[in-house]
């Protein structure tokens, strides 16, 4: 019997008619939709001590104070206030004041009035303390900065320069900043990121010098992120980057402020995270994670020789295990007969083929670096000497690996730490690991076409809207004497291309 | 989020230029010289080098009367829409074809060096896998990976100072133009212009470009440019070799390659070769562009990404057709010889077309 499963169509039909909406789906644009739903901006409620007393509940480091004298209530968070701020704008002129007095000294600069509970409760969370009077509401900042003093960078250091680094209070590093850079044309924008945590954010920027289009940009993505919480820069910079899914970092980080303020004045913009040491620079070029601010406090020419040994350093890093898999597995005959003998004599005894021998020996030095990252430092020496003991002399004893291999990956995993930036340095180490197996797959041919599909995703990495290979690609010749060498100071007349400055000479600031 | 602000400039498309016609014939280039010109063929490589200046010239004139409209806006002024849509879609047709002999080819020759045995189609895949990576990006992304690729392979050319000892003067013959096996003929000179190919996508970049752009500028430096490197090394292997030695060998500059000696690296023509997946990636990848613009225009609401997919997917299967070697130099060389045609009908018809408009009042006004 011959069933007809819609009302007067055939499934041929219908089947035929679903895979041709669906191919329409595929390959064509539909219209969009219109069911976005806009958030409404909540109503601002006045502050009162019960709203606020309602929401610190279940909080032991919350304190609530009573003046009866003057009929005065404040709450705060002890353990962000400073004791000698706390006796000088509470303790002190309220103890023994009556209610006219506290009136006459709540008019006092310090005491902010405020009508926002929301601004209150942030207020008490930074340090500050309500006060409560009448039906009105006073902040006053009675806080006082918890954290480190300024000390060294552990991560970036320098032989010549200035040695401070950055610490995680955010008010420390702004004055640091300050301290460098004594100009009014240096701004600063707080923000507030992070849904729970609300952490502080501020951008830096010299005015008339940094791209304002860009400044505003990178304002605008700041204000869009929605996280719960952000702890670091680093974690920051992944929020607001536009290749999220890039192996490659595309902000650069540092903890060194003499290397924040270089950049500042060559018209990048600069943020800070409150609890975080590093702070970010944008827009960053690819080539800008090769050089250090040590560069510039040497004679040029053995900074440009310094400069050019890290890429020379990041080619080996990058290819050079990989071509040793490349022409021990495939191309024997590009080795000269000299040398050929003793890699042959060295290879004859290891069981594996080059590609899992390369493999094994990069996951160990990997290893290696991770155990004595992870470890406390004489622990993490003593790891680094035994590891070395075994991976150099013991594994080619036992026939694991050859020699050449050992020397291969001891010198790219040197090379690799050439590079100034560590994030920049695991990123390449990352690729790497794609190179051996491709060179392992195709030889010279799978190294190249894997170098090729780094340049293309390289190409097409932009960071705040500006090219990650400028300026090799798009091409500015001036800016490549402060590229891939540290050109003379008497030629570095101009801001970087990067920057898109409208005041491009340096040494001047036109109005 | 902003877009990238860099438009294309003329550096870029020099260097674009340059890329795009740093074609596979390269390598053989000095023997189809000598077996299509003769002796002292350099000259005529070099007038051929003109003739193909001319033809830039052609579309230079196009892009003047023109005034910066698209090749697809001229023709639509004049003619209906379903009259052209079947030519835009031939030509594509004819691009994808065209990108995938000339990328299938460099495999073909590869396998004569190295990896006889794996399977040309398996290589080919990967290849297309870049060449899909690259092509979904748009063209300033591609004019800058253009850029990085011929700051990585334009040292090579430096690689001919090692010829330098054995280079005899004496090789180059006193006559001109003489002993061509081939014979003298239009075709056989043809067949040497074939390696000019590529200058013709100029006429996509007009819808990308400005004033400031200074397209055409880029597109002549280009050509002479890349005319240069290739003198360079076909002057370099006529003097290595002698005038049969250089007819007997199938690639002549990989052979020139392979004496190379290094202290630390021998058999050079290995990287060199394998490195020229570069440019052959550029020339695929500029054939699939021509292409996808040809169609694009015929399908404007697709969505991105998919007509690439399309693309690049046929230029896998049509990789298929060529098995073995000679075969795809036989399939390349017609395809090279109707592009060189294209490559002249093209701007005459759209001088024409637009000689047409003028006298109608219609002409395209794109300029800014």
């Amino acid at each position: 019997m011959h069933i007809r499963p819609f009302h007067g169509e055939n499934i041929h039909e219908v089947l035929i008619m679903g895979v041709f909406q669906n191919l329409r789906k595929f390959f064509f644009t539909q219209g969009k939709s219109s069911d976005q739903v806009t958030a409404k901006p909540e109503k601002n409620e006045k502050p009162a001590l019960n709203h606020i007393l309602d929401q610190f509940k279940d909080c032991i480091d919350f304190q609530q104070r009573t003046y009866p004298n003057c009929s005065v209530h404040i709450v705060y968070l002890p353990f962000l206030v400073g004791p000698e701020p706390l006796k000088r704008d509470i303790v002190d002129p309220l103890s023994e004041a009556t209610e006219e007095e506290a009136e006459q000294i709540f008019k006092r600069s310090q005491y902010k009035l405020t009508g926002d509970a929301k601004e209150c409760v942030k207020g008490i969370l930074d340090g500050q303390a309500a006060i409560f009077f009448r039906d009105l509401t006073y902040l006053v900042d009675i806080s006082e900065p918890v954290g480190r003093s300024i000390s060294q960078s552990e991560t970036e250091t320098v032989i010549s320069g200035p040695h401070d680094g950055f610490v995680e209070n955010l008010s420390q590093n702004l004055g640091v900043l300050r301290k460098k850079i004594k100009s009014t044309h240096l701004k600063t924008v707080k923000f507030e990121v992070g849904e729970i945590a609300k952490t502080d954010v501020v951008l830096a920027y010299i005015d008339r010098i940094a791209d304002q289009d860009m400044v505003e940009d990178l304002k605008k993505r700041i204000r869009s992120i929605e996280f719960d919480a952000v702890m670091d820069s680093n974690m920051l910079i992944q929020l607001i980057d536009e290749n999220p899914n890039s192996v490659f970092p595309q902000f650069m980080t540092t903890e060194r402020p003499d290397a924040i303020a270089s950049k500042l004045i060559g018209g990048r913009i600069v943020g800070f995270v409150d609890g975080s040491p590093s702070a970010f620079v944008c827009p960053t070029n690819f080539f800008d994670f090769f050089s250090s601010p040590d560069d510039y406090y040497q004679r040029w020419l053995l900074g440009s020789a310094l400069r050019i040994l890290r890429f020379i350093g990041f080619l080996i890093t990058i290819s050079f295990t990989a071509f040793y898999v490349s022409v021990t597995t495939y191309h024997y005959e590009m080795i000269p007969h000299t040398m050929l003998l003793n890699l042959t004599e060295s290879r004859a005894k290891v069981p594996f083929p080059p590609l899992i021998e390369a493999l094994l020996m990069e996951t160990t030095i990997e290893l290696l670096r991770e155990a004595g990252a992870r470890l406390p430092t004489k622990v993490g020496q003593t790891i680094g000497i035994v590891g070395g003991i075994v991976i150099g002399q013991a594994a080619v004893q036992a026939g694991f690996t050859s020699n050449i291999l050992i020397i291969s990956v001891a010198t790219s995993a040197i090379a690799s730490f050439t590079i100034p930036s560590y994030i920049m340095s695991a990123s390449i180490r990352l690729i790497r690991f794609g190179l051996i197996i491709m060179a392992g797959v195709l030889g010279n041919l799978g190294l190249m076409m894997c170098i090729g599909l780094v340049v293309i995703h390289l190409s097409g990495v932009t960071n705040m809207g500006t090219s990650y290979l400028t300026p090799l690609s798009p091409m500015n010749f001036s800016a490549l004497l402060d590229t891939f060498v540290r050109g003379p100071f008497w030629g570095l007349r101009k801001r970087p291309s990067i920057s898109d400055s409208q005041n491009k000479s340096t040494n001047k600031m036109r109005k | 989020m902003n877009k990238v602000k860099e438009k294309l400039n003329v550096f870029h498309i020099t260097l674009l230029i340059f890329m795009t016609e740093m074609n596979i014939t390269m390598f053989s280039l000095p023997r189809l010289i000598v077996e299509n010109i003769g002796t002292n063929g350099w000259i005529g490589y070099l007038a051929l080098s003109v003739l193909a200046t001319f033809n830039i010239f052609l579309y230079w004139l196009v892009y003047r009367m023109g005034r910066g409209a698209s090749v697809f806006q001229i023709m639509e002024c004049a003619l209906p829409k379903a009259v052209m849509y079947p030519v835009y879609w031939a030509l594509a047709v004819f691009w994808i074809f065209t990108a995938s002999f000339t990328g299938k080819n460099f495999f073909l020759i590869f396998q004569m060096l190295s990896f006889q045995t794996t399977n040309p189609m398996f290589i080919f895949l990967l290849f297309c896998l870049m060449v899909f990576a690259l092509l979904i990006k748009n063209i300033y992304n591609i004019s800058k990976t253009a850029t990085v690729f011929f700051f990585m392979t334009i040292w090579t050319v430096g690689l001919t100072v090692y010829q330098f000892q054995d280079w005899e003067i004496v090789r180059f013959s006193p006559h001109l133009f003489q002993l061509a096996s081939q014979g003298h003929s239009f075709r056989n000179w043809m067949e040497v212009y074939t390696t000019f190919m590529g200058y013709e996508l100029c006429m996509f970049l007009f819808p990308h470009v400005t004033k400031k752009s200074k397209l055409f500028q880029g597109v002549f430096i280009g050509h002479w440019v890349i005319t240069i490197a290739q003198l360079i090394v076909i002057l370099t292997a006529f003097g290595y070799f002698s005038f049969h030695q250089i007819e007997s060998l199938l690639y002549p500059i990989i052979d020139l390659l392979d004496f190379i000696e290094m202290p630390f690296i021998n058999r050079i023509e290995n990287l060199v070769f394998s490195m020229f997946v570069f440019a052959n990636l550029i020339v695929t990848v500029m054939y699939c562009f021509a292409a996808l613009t040809a169609i694009k225009q015929t399908c404007p609401k697709v969505k991105p990404n998919r007509l690439e997919f399309v693309i690049v997917t046929m230029v896998f299967f049509t990789g298929y057709i060529p098995k073995y070697l000679g075969q795809s130099e036989q399939l390349l060389r017609k395809v090279l010889y109707t592009e060189t045609y294209i490559a002249f009908i093209v701007p005459v018809v759209l001088i024409c077309v637009l000689l047409y408009l003028k006298l109608k009042g219609k002409v395209p006004n794109n300029e800014s």
